[in-house]
């Protein structure tokens, strides 16, 4: 006879674990972005009510600027339902949302879904709390929020006006700015030291740092993945002219512990030219060769590029 | 009025692993509660003792998330690569473990871990019969073993365990002939100590 089943003690635990852990790794991704996208913004995002609201701060070409219209409307419900946010006022062209789940359970709202689970109610506030701003449909003066049986939330919802800076070019025709909903700037605007040096890295520079360019086939996926876990690979940060260095970025992606950092250029990586029409600065020639690792199957599980 | 909802419940499990993929915890657990026991079943073979098992599962899904970007589904499932990672974890436990041991440690477990035999066959010989059968399966490659787990134990075709292992169909047969006469090999001869197909193999 043997046993069929997993410990069903052990089976609950890492089941709570691996929700946290999706959660938690979601989570790190998206402050990544943030730092790298919209760094240039921290400290300068006004929270208010629970409803990150930017109050015209902000200064980085392409930052997005909402202006608060009315008042927060809050609401607490067990269920779906949909809370009416009142009319429109006539400037309103977004929503800001920001919903906090009560209880364990999964929520739907714009652009995704959040999911909670017991572990997560004992956590402080921001642990089980997702904030967007979304599109306001014309006409549109309410917002429903579906969820799994029982489910209880919060929500706190303004209408706002969003305005998007338009990106600045320097005198290589580049622009830069931070990242918004239209994409990405030529020079992404980040922050190092601390927060202490602002500057630029290239978009082109980030995607191929990232692997976004460098991985086209399940032997190179594998092969990125076990490069990526120990080292952290550094890209030059430039001021708006893009073509002076005044630092280092560095992709903080490995794994293991003391990783290295190594320099992009030194991996000669084949990379995507960037999208932009932009001619590449003469400082920074594209690098040309392609020397993909060597993987064999037995090695790890098996991969495929990503859909 | 507009219904705020983008990401209906999803009801395949490709649709869960689609749903895991934009972020969904809650469809990544579903996957998880769709493979656990089969995922746990291989670890037992592979490893001698229960909470090695349960160590190397947790390592099957979390490496299942950490590589999400790249794992590919056969026919719409992840089992098959699952099973794939869980043969390589079961290989070298301790390393390909390492990163996850803190959280590996604070699970709960229900007692002390005892031997796979001794938890799982409650006869001496049906015992005897898994210590050579996780010898036999330990001595062969990885990809091997993972053949073997995919077809032998799982029911999935050569075709299908060529595709979750990225390998040409004709060396997924060639290697399923190998493993097989390997472990059947195995299985004939006399416990050693793990010593027994490299006995057949210097003959």
């Amino acid at each position: 006879m043997t046993t069929e089943q997993i410990d069903p003690v052990f089976a609950s635990a890492l089941r709570d674990a691996l929700v946290t852990h999706v959660k938690a790794t979601r989570r790190r991704r998206f402050v990544w972005r943030w730092r790298v996208g919209l760094g240039m913004l921290a400290g300068t995002t006004v929270v208010a009510g629970g409803a990150a609201l930017a109050a015209g701060l902000l200064s980085q070409p392409g930052a997005p600027v909402d202006t608060q219209l009315g008042t927060i409307v809050t609401a607490t419900r067990t269920g779906t339902a949909t809370i009416n946010l009142g009319p429109v006022p006539g400037s309103a062209n977004d929503l800001s949302l920001t919903l906090t789940c009560l209880s364990a359970g999964t929520f739907y709202f714009p652009d995704g879904s959040m999911s909670c689970s017991p572990a997560d109610l004992r956590q402080p506030t921001v642990y089980r709390q997702a904030s967007e701003v979304v599109p306001l449909a014309p006409g549109e003066d309410s917002v429903t929020i579906k969820t799994s049986p029982g489910a209880s939330w919060a929500l706190q919802a303004a209408y706002v006006h969003r305005v998007i800076s338009p990106w600045a070019t320097n005198a290589r025709g580049q622009t830069y700015g931070v990242m918004n909903r239209n994409g990405s700037p030529d020079l992404v605007a980040v922050v190092i030291n601390q927060g202490r040096l602002q500057g630029y890295v290239k978009a082109s520079d980030l995607n191929c740092a990232s692997g976004l360019d460098a991985v086209h086939t399940p032997a190179e996926a594998l092969a990125w993945d076990k490069a990526s876990e120990d080292r952290d690979i550094s890209v030059p940060v430039y001021k708006s002219d893009g073509a002076t260095v005044i630092g280092t970025f560095v992709l903080d992606d490995a794994t293991h512990p003391g990783a290295r950092t190594v320099p992009l250029s030194s991996l000669h990586l084949a990379c995507e030219p960037p999208a932009s029409s932009a001619p590449p600065a003469p400082s920074s020639p594209t690098p040309s060769t392609v020397t993909p690792a060597p993987v064999t199957t037995v090695q790890a599980p098996p991969t495929t590029s990503a859909g | 009025m507009r219904t705020l909802l983008t990401v209906e419940p999803a009801q395949g499990e490709s649709e869960y692993w689609a749903g895991a993929l934009g972020g969904d915890s809650e469809a990544f657990a579903t996957v998880f509660d769709l493979h656990k026991d089969r995922v746990y079943r291989h670890a037992l073979r592979l490893v001698n003792n229960v909470h090695d098992a349960e160590d190397v599962t947790a390592g099957a899904f979390l490496e299942l998330w950490r590589r999400r970007a790249s794992v590919c589904l056969v026919e719409g499932s992840a089992l098959p690569w699952l099973l794939v990672s869980t043969t390589n974890l079961a290989h070298n436990s301790t390393r390909s473990l390492r990163r996850y041991r803190a959280l590996l440690g604070s699970l709960p477990r229900s007692g002390p871990a005892p031997g796979a035999s001794e938890a799982a066959f409650d006869d001496i010989e049906a015992a005897r019969a898994a210590e050579r059968l996780r010898e036999a399966l330990g001595s062969l490659s990885r990809t091997d073993g993972a053949i073997i787990a995919l077809t032998a134990f799982e029911g999935f075709s050569p075709s299908q365990a060529a595709a979750a292992l990225g390998i040409s169909d004709g060396a997924a047969r060639a290697r399923l002939h190998r493993a097989r006469a390997r472990v059947a090999a195995a299985l004939e001869g006399p416990s050693s100590g793990g010593t027994t197909l490299a006995a057949k193999e210097a003959e």
